[in-house]
């Protein structure tokens, strides 16, 4: 089953066959957390660096409060702390408007980073900044597979080194 | 919690009628084909439900962005799909993707945004002006999450009017998008008296 993770929205999963997806990231953040060892995987689409408010509804919705919840949602759903991995997605600059949303993409991309760092969580792979949108697929299973995709673009391997449906076969 | 009332909401759209209705104008005569416009909506909506309304996040679009500026600050976003960009900008010869080809959809976001908000500006008696317009070629999703973050205003809702404007003899349309920041809005209303 594809769960599509909306603007300010994060989802996990530790069912082989499973996708998570963030579809249409601009200069939003998908951030996924993986642990490989058992198969489970939490994605945010993150917003925003900073809220601002210490309780907003739709704490995803921002860096400070989106981390940490996304890693207690993927300690709830099975994954291992020590062994939890991170890869980070979106963050382009498509406008230029000035004021005080200029850079929000950048902006968004080194809180998450700094924030997930600070967690002690390795991020393995990165595919942020530049100008145009982005596709995350996560596609959990013996490996957990992570895949990219710009506008008008091809399917990229980001992380782990089967596509989904291949690895189910593979491991058979 | 949501921020406006119905009766609000139903200014806005016979603003957004009245708007639309001169775009679609200013289009008709610069195609010289006769131009249709669809009964637009108003609707304060969380960002990611103004996303969907728009359409599939994944789908590709070309958008043109055109920022308001003045007293009442928005931003106009033009969303066309391939194959009507495609059309339109093959009435004249030119292939969408091309640099010749995001100049005139630029030209046309221009264009139906200064008349769209040209008459704003008339009935509320507030300076709006447009900005050069932007164009981009990309997902539907990232196009209109980046314009709504992008400007810096709130982020719990956004007030989306929306108007289809269609092409008739040639199958093309497209959707006119205007997003209002909070505070142009509020003093847009105060000045319509709700």
């Amino acid at each position: 089953m594809e769960t599509v993770v909306r603007m300010g929205e994060a989802s996990a999963s530790g069912t082989a066959g499973d996708t998570l997806a963030c579809i249409g990231l601009g200069s939003c953040i998908g951030l996924a957390l993986v642990d490989r060892g058992t198969g489970v995987a939490a994605l945010a689409h993150v917003m925003l660096p900073d809220a601002g408010q210490p309780d907003p509804p739709q704490p995803h919705r921002f860096a400070d409060l989106a981390v940490p919840a996304l890693i207690d949602l993927a300690l709830a759903t099975g994954a291992r702390r020590t062994r939890l991995e991170a890869a980070l997605v979106g963050g382009a600059a498509m406008f230029q408007f000035g004021g005080s949303g200029q850079d929000i993409g950048q902006r968004n991309t080194t809180a998450v980073a700094r924030l997930v760092e600070a967690s002690r969580i390795p991020i393995r792979a990165t595919e942020t900044g530049g100008n145009k949108g982005r596709t995350v697929r996560v596609t959990l299973g013996a490996d957990i597979s992570i895949t990219v995709r710009e506008a008008g673009g091809r399917e990229q391997q980001l992380l782990g080194g089967w596509t989904g449906t291949d690895a189910k076969v593979v491991f058979a | 919690m949501t921020a406006f009332t119905d009766m609000q909401l139903d200014a806005l759209r016979e603003l957004a009628n009245i708007g639309s209705g001169n775009a679609g104008t200013a289009l008709s005569s610069m195609l010289g084909k006769s131009v249709d416009i669809s009964v637009p909506t108003a609707a304060a909506l969380p960002l990611a439900e103004a996303v969907a309304v728009a359409g599939a996040p994944g789908e590709l679009r070309y958008g043109v962005v055109v920022p308001v500026v003045g007293d009442f600050e928005a931003i106009v976003l033009l969303l066309f799909p391939e194959p009507d960009a495609r059309t339109l900008c093959g009435i004249y010869g030119i292939e969408p993707s091309t640099p010749d080809g995001h100049s005139m959809l630029g030209e046309v976001g221009n264009i139906l945004g200064t008349n769209y908000i040209n008459v704003l500006s008339q009935m509320v008696d507030m300076v709006m002006e447009p900005a050069p317009p932007q164009v981009v070629e990309d997902m539907l999703g990232s196009i209109l999450s980046s314009v709504l973050l992008g400007r810096g205003d709130g982020i719990d809702e956004a007030l989306v009017l929306d108007s289809e404007l269609i092409v008739e003899s040639e199958q093309c349309s497209l959707s006119f998008l205007l997003l209002p920041s909070h505070g142009g809005i509020k003093q847009l209303l105060e000045r319509l008296g709700l």
